[in-house]
């Protein structure tokens, strides 16, 4: 079996990782998850609950990382538990509370109205659109990582990361907004 | 159209937008782009799309003073450890508040942080309750208003109090509409305000303003929804939105005109 460590293992050779070092990646690794969660997510409590269930996940599961790309494996496990709380939350739709609240200040630079609209056509994508979506445009992620993460074969990624572009430019230009500079 | 123009595929433009191409095969998507505008327009709102989603999240990347609890918290032997984790987290940010609010300090952020939320929701509504605040209203025949015109001085002196804001009922006679009056109605959950205007025809439009739980400021958003008309914009810490069976262009006069008159 092929033995590709962390960086961070790297120097230490075949010795599996302390709980320390272990715990230290993931912590280096929240604020990274914390962006990709809030991304799936429809408030900022909402994405905090999924950072939370997907540490506690990868943490469980630790035994079952095979020492290859710790990002990658916890990313694939926030995809599958958001996948999952969407399915649960949809068949229980009084849990969705907070299906309106948006994108909060934490960019007080960008125009809150504008925020708004976007967080609502991210809220109308299927968990599949969106989780592709944002692990490329977010996170970065090259096509073939995507495919390799979610299992699913490249034409599958492609046609994904297609469809939710689509549906997000059509839902944006649904709105039939205008904006216009202020008058003086 | 050349073979090698041919050669351009779907993925081709992904991989375009999200900087994935090597310089040689970038250049020749540029350039292909340029003979087919239906395409190139197609990749300019993915090159937007992108642009804006890094705005929105990007900010998120970043540790958290409680970041530690997360972990420290979840044992891998105890499988149920979430409901004690969760609660040691509550019961951690309350430490936070207390004595933070002891000191006086974490108060002010603490409310802070919860308001934009608040406001996102609130937001997202702003022009739909002028909507319906105009359909309910302008075709009211007997009572459009609480308190008419020839009160206008106790019309906004009371409105004004309830928001809490400095208002002025703007005068657009000059764009052919009087003022009715106004009522008190709540917008965003609390007490916001509502202006009534009519031109010589009998034409109405409605003014709404309601309470921005935050400082800011937007550009002028159009809406339209059948023949309704509605401006909005944020300005301060109120929400304004103006609503008609007007056009465009003579509905904007008016947005344009009541911004002027309106104290931010």
């Amino acid at each position: 079996m092929p033995h590709a460590p962390d960086q961070d293992s790297c120097a230490k050779g075949a010795v599996p990782p302390s709980a320390d070092t272990f715990e230290n990646q993931i912590l280096s690794l929240v604020p990274s998850l914390r962006r990709y969660s809030r991304s799936l997510a429809k408030s900022d409590s909402d994405g905090e609950d999924l950072l939370q269930d997907c540490v506690e996940k990868v943490l469980v599961r630790r035994d079952q990382w095979r020492g290859i790309n710790l990002r990658a494996w916890a990313f694939t496990i926030m995809t599958n538990l958001y996948r999952d709380r969407h399915r649960r939350f949809s068949q229980h739709p009084s849990v969705e509370l907070d299906d309106t609240l948006g994108l909060t200040a934490e960019d007080t630079s960008g125009d809150p109205l504008e925020k708004t609209r976007l967080q609502q056509a991210l809220n109308a994508l299927s968990p599949d659109h969106r989780s592709v979506l944002m692990l490329i445009v977010i996170e970065g992620y090259g096509y073939q990582d995507v495919a390799d993460m979610l299992a699913i074969p490249i034409g599958t990624v492609m046609s994904r990361l297609s469809r939710a572009r689509r549906q997000m430019a059509a839902q944006l230009a649904e709105n039939n907004i205008v904006t216009l500079r202020r008058p003086k | 159209m050349t073979d090698e123009h041919n050669t351009v595929t779907e993925a081709d433009l992904h991989a375009f937008v999200d900087g994935f191409l090597d310089e040689e095969r970038r250049r020749k998507i540029e350039l292909w782009l340029k003979g087919h505008p239906e395409e190139a327009a197609e990749v300019r709102q993915w090159q937007a799309q992108a642009a804006a989603l890094k705005a929105a999240f990007s900010n998120y990347a970043q540790p958290n003073a409680n970041d530690g609890i997360l972990l420290s918290t979840a044992r891998p032997s105890s499988a149920s450890s979430m409901p004690w984790r969760k609660t040691a987290l509550i019961a951690a940010s309350l430490m936070l508040f207390l004595s933070g609010a002891a000191a006086g300090i974490y108060g002010d952020r603490l409310l802070s942080q919860s308001a934009p939320i608040e406001n996102a929701a609130a937001l997202e509504s702003l022009p739909g309750q002028s909507k319906t605040a105009f359909l309910v209203y302008a075709s009211e025949k007997r009572h459009p208003v609480e308190v008419g015109a020839d009160q206008e001085d106790h019309l906004v002196a009371w409105l004004g109090k309830r928001l809490d804001y400095k208002l002025v009922a703007p005068d657009l006679k000059a764009l052919g509409f009087s003022l009715v009056g106004g009522r008190l109605l709540p917008v965003n959950g609390k007490a916001g305000a509502m202006l009534m205007y009519q031109d010589a025809a009998g034409q109405r439009l409605t003014v709404l303003l309601g309470k921005n739980p935050e400082n800011g400021e937007t550009s002028f958003r159009f809406e339209s929804a059948g023949n309704l008309e509605t401006f909005y914009w944020i300005d301060g810490t109120i929400g304004y939105a103006v609503t008609g069976e007007v056009s465009r262009a003579k509905l904007q006069e008016i947005a344009e005109e009541c911004y002027r008159q309106f104290e931010s």
